[in-house]
């Protein structure tokens, strides 16, 4: 019994090993790009966002709007243009609104200094804390009243006379 | 520094209201706005060519103001638009050029529709909407109203009102 109930387990773990890497890789692989446009095409459009859309790109969406932005990122990188030149393109008639990497400039130059403004404002509080821990540590002993001595001592004393 | 916490609370509140303030699309500005107007030529929809030829577009020269009107029939306010594109295209015909641009539509669903509300006014036909882009468009319908020199004035996304149009109109007419 014990025999072919192993047998069973070989032979499942056989299958499990034979077919699971297939199963995995028989799952279509996310953001792959259908056939009918380069992978550099969707790399640019995935910077852009779809007009119509909320909070997709003009990579991801099937409207129609965004399969033309496509075609016109196909279109332009056919007559040797650079992706800076076919962002401009799509800026020039958009805006920057249309990037979803906002420039280092104007009003969304905040968006770029609001970490590092924060990382110093936490640095600069941490500091002060630390300078204030410090300066605490430091402080000389005439700082302590005599009422505190004369109980730290009494302690001390009771201490040292226990066995 | 926590002492003026009322303070940080105030600012930190105000930074998170002006953040959740979404644009109302009605209210985006186009860019072209103040520029010229994207020139083009395109395909007329079977209806015109007798009175208007095999193309027309946005060109340099056209020396009267234009009422760029971007559609297609699957929009619903598009259909409650046409009407009153119509009337005002009727009532100004002389003065303003109205052009209606169909964009990513089939050709026989654009004929269908300018039959049914017996639209006169000329309208080109872009399937892909390429020129919806070259306006930097968001959606249908949306109308762009350019200057006789050929300057866009305005750029309205969504169905327009009569008076939104008389206002429109006001600005380009004589």
């Amino acid at each position: 019994m014990k025999q072919r109930a192993r047998t069973l387990l070989h032979w499942l773990a056989g299958w499990l090993v034979l077919f699971c890497p297939q199963l995995v890789l028989a799952q279509p692989s996310p953001n792959t790009p259908p056939p009918d446009f380069s992978p550099r095409v969707f790399e640019i459009a995935r910077e852009l966002r779809c007009p119509v859309c909320q909070g997709e790109s003009a990579a991801e969406s099937n409207a129609g709007i965004a399969l033309e932005m496509r075609r016109i990122i196909a279109e332009l990188l056919a007559q040797g243009k650079s992706e800076a030149e076919i962002r401009q393109f799509f800026v020039e008639r958009y805006g920057d609104w249309i990037l979803y990497e906002p420039p280092a400039r104007g009003l969304t130059l905040w968006v770029w200094l609001s970490p590092l403004l924060g990382l110093g404002l936490l640095g600069f509080g941490l500091w002060r804390y630390l300078a204030r821990v410090g300066a605490q540590a430091k402080a000389p002993i005439a700082d302590v009243s005599e009422e505190e001595i004369a109980r730290l001592e009494a302690e001390l004393h009771s201490l040292e006379r226990r066995p | 520094m926590l002492r003026f916490w009322p303070i940080w609370v105030l600012l930190l509140g105000g930074l998170f209201y002006w953040g959740m303030q979404r644009p109302n699309p009605n209210e985006l500005k186009s860019v072209l706005k103040g520029r010229p107007a994207p020139t083009f030529s395109l395909p007329l929809l079977e209806p015109y060519r007798a009175q208007y030829g095999t193309e027309m577009g946005v060109r340099e020269g056209l020396n009267k103001p234009v009422v760029l009107n971007i559609w297609a029939s699957w929009c619903l306010p598009c259909r409650t638009e046409a009407p009153l594109l119509e009337r005002f295209h009727q009532q100004y015909k002389d003065q303003v050029l109205f052009l209606g641009v169909n964009v990513q539509d089939k050709e026989s669903e654009a004929l269908r529709f300018v039959q049914q509300y017996g639209l006169t006014f000329p309208s080109v036909y872009d399937e892909r909407g390429r020129i919806g882009i070259e306006y930097g468009y968001y959606g249908v319908p949306e109308t762009f109203i350019i200057d006789r020199n050929g300057i866009v004035l305005e750029r309205h996304t969504g169905e327009l009102s009569e008076a939104q149009l008389q206002q429109y109109l006001r600005q380009v007419l004589p």
